[in-house]
């Protein structure tokens, strides 16, 4: 008799309890098997039996679909696919996150491997596509890697613009204007700014690469990466105003912050549980978000194949964090 | 634009906020926007309905028959759960009885729930009586824990089992689903036995009055029945009402085992 009564306070404890929060029921150690099971079948989770109380969450709780299903289809962890083409770049940014320089190691992925990987993406969930480095544009070969994504996925290229002469300017032609963007970085209005972060003579270089491609015809979306501090109004303002001259869409004037990741000492700090996952490719492993490739606290998995598992597990972790940051909000109200 | 229907519950469990924001959500920005009110019991709910201050109310069985008996009929039933259809009364004893039928009771105890709730003491007495056994030729033990609220807390069954369990009565009258949450089949085969099950009867529905024109209800209706349990966002409101899987369209012809009752045992068409 003693462990059925167990199961009607559980019932009515538990059962009027708002759902998701942790509910104390005085039990015995004895009952723990039948309260685990009482738990099972009804849909809640025993947390531990000890010192004379159960301790349950209250479900329901939502299964991973649910809470990937709570993301905008954009956003959803899987959907877009970053492939860090290579690391070494012409600049050496002070803030960069993959601490990208003329010094850095390439670690090209190559085109094979990129058709291969975004075969594998697309197969399992990917909309988009984000080619970045490095300055991918010192690959002599980004045509091909270009056209092997654009044929599976609207594709990003993601670009600092210095590098718009001779043979890579043909290169830059001979790609695809539909299914492509070009994001180029320019983080201000005038020089000063972005040329104290990224070298004297940088911004004109850019803003002329700018120029370029918005004159071959390909849709190009400005990000400005700014420091807390430097993107104020009127900083802001000026730089709408210029990127409205070249012609760029409202919609791809974009200012962001700086992450602290990489070369940055100050900036937003990441975390695996902060960030929506966003599957970055690198050629040594596949990484929870693009800011923060080759960092292993972000580190998915060494094996680049097969992706899908790589976007499976992504999606589970993420529905994981998820669930436990929604039960960390619940216990941590502040009034 | 129409005002947004508004909805009338009763806050049985604090559960009902959650589930009451997700069903908003869900018709926010659609051709049938809603809000809802939330009420202490179902009297007071059934009162509003009849006023006006609510378009729609989500009714237990004996809140739509005393809706019905107090509007001569004036009134409609929108839709109900798929639980709602197929609801049942679970007569119950400690493990061992040997009791196979209602008729065992004879000179016996029987523990039922709150006195307005359908499931746990309403319908219950109607079986007896069915069984031929009137008042004097069984005890009635009932607990009345949670009146007002129809027997949606479950409180007053689960009060009612543990007066069996301690040998205070000799059965227990139970909803399916009071029966179902405990397990007891799986969980409690040591201390309990279902010995008789009645027939289906309809529980909870959407009521409105017959003056509330279809233009108000029609395409709210429509997108109700229209929401999927495969869909991750929509299951987890589901799951949270007590849904199987979908919502239904009313059976009205399983509320006349509850009018019945009503009627016999002179129970008030009002509070």
């Amino acid at each position: 008799m003693v462990t059925s009564g167990i199961v009607l306070d559980l019932v009515e404890r538990v059962g009027g309890a708002v759902a998701g929060s942790l509910v104390e029921v005085p039990a015995a150690a004895t009952d723990a098997d039948l309260i685990g099971r009482w738990c099972e079948r009804a849909g809640h989770r025993l947390v531990a039996v000890e010192d004379g109380v159960a301790r349950i969450r209250r479900g329901p709780f939502p299964d991973d679909a649910a809470v990937l299903a709570s993301v905008p289809a954009e956003r959803r962890p899987g959907a877009r696919l970053w492939i860090y083409t290579n690391f070494d770049c012409n600049l050496a940014c002070d803030y960069c996150c993959a601490k990208s320089s003329p010094k850095a190691e390439r670690k090209a992925i190559g085109p094979e491997l990129i058709e291969r990987l975004v075969a594998e993406g697309a197969d399992h969930g990917v909309t988009e596509v984000f080619l970045t480095g490095g300055e991918p544009f010192l690959l002599l070969d980004l045509d091909r890697i270009v056209h092997a994504c654009v044929e599976r996925a609207p594709t990003t290229l993601l670009t600092n613009g210095m590098l718009f002469r001779g043979r890579r300017l043909d290169m830059l032609k001979a790609m695809p204007r539909e299914g492509l963007a070009l994001q180029i970085s320019l983080d201000s209005a005038t020089p000063g700014l972005h040329d104290r972060h990224r070298g004297a003579g940088s911004w004109q270089r850019a803003l002329d690469g700018i120029r370029t491609a918005v004159g071959e015809g390909f849709r190009v979306r400005v990000a400005a990466t700014v420091a807390a501090g430097e993107s104020g109004a009127d900083e802001a303002r000026a730089f709408h105003a210029l990127l409205d001259e070249v012609g760029i869409d409202r919609d791809d004037q974009v200012i962001r912050p700086i992450a602290q990741r990489g070369f940055a000492e100050d900036g937003v700090a990441l975390t695996v549980e902060s960030l929506i996952p966003e599957v970055t490719v690198t050629a040594d492993g596949v990484w929870w978000h693009p800011v923060a490739a080759e960092h292993e606290d972000q580190l998915v998995t060494r094996d680049l194949f097969p992706l899908g598992a790589a976007i499976e597990q992504v999606r589970r972790r993420f529905a994981e964090y998820r669930r436990e940051s929604d039960t960390a909000a619940q216990r941590f109200t502040c009034a | 634009m129409d005002r947004p229907l508004l909805v009338g519950a009763v806050a049985y469990t604090p559960n009902v906020v959650p589930i009451w924001e997700g069903i908003r959500d869900y018709f926010a920005g659609g051709p049938a926007e809603m809000d809802f009110v939330l009420f202490s019991n179902y009297g007071r709910q059934v009162d509003a309905l009849i006023d006006g201050t609510i378009d729609v109310a989500w009714n237990t069985n004996l809140a739509w028959v005393r809706t019905v008996l107090q509007t001569q009929g004036k009134c409609q039933a929108l839709a109900m759960r798929d639980t709602d259809l197929k609801f049942r009364t679970v007569f119950a004893a400690r493990a061992g009885s040997g009791f196979t039928g209602l008729a065992d009771l004879r000179g016996r105890r029987v523990a039922l729930g709150s006195r307005d709730s359908a499931q746990a003491a309403i319908l219950p007495v109607q079986y007896l009586r069915e069984a031929g056994l009137d008042d004097e030729d069984v005890e009635l033990v009932r607990l009345d824990s949670d009146i007002g609220k129809h027997g949606d807390t479950g409180r007053s069954e689960l009060d009612a089992i543990r007066v069996l369990l301690d040998e205070d009565a000799d059965a227990v009258a139970l909803g399916i689903n009071t029966w179902d949450a405990i397990g007891a089949d799986e969980l409690m085969g040591d201390a309990l036995e279902a010995f008789w099950t009645s027939p289906a009867y309809c529980h909870c529905n959407f009521t409105a009055l017959d003056s509330l024109p279809p233009e108000r209800y029609g395409l709210w209706v429509e997108q109700l029945l229209a929401m999927s349990w495969d869909e991750p966002e929509h299951r987890r409101i589901m799951e949270l009402e007590g849904l199987e899987r979908a919502w239904a369209k009313p059976d009205l012809a399983r509320y006349a085992s509850l009018f019945k009752a009503v009627e016999d045992q002179g129970i008030s068409a009002r509070w």
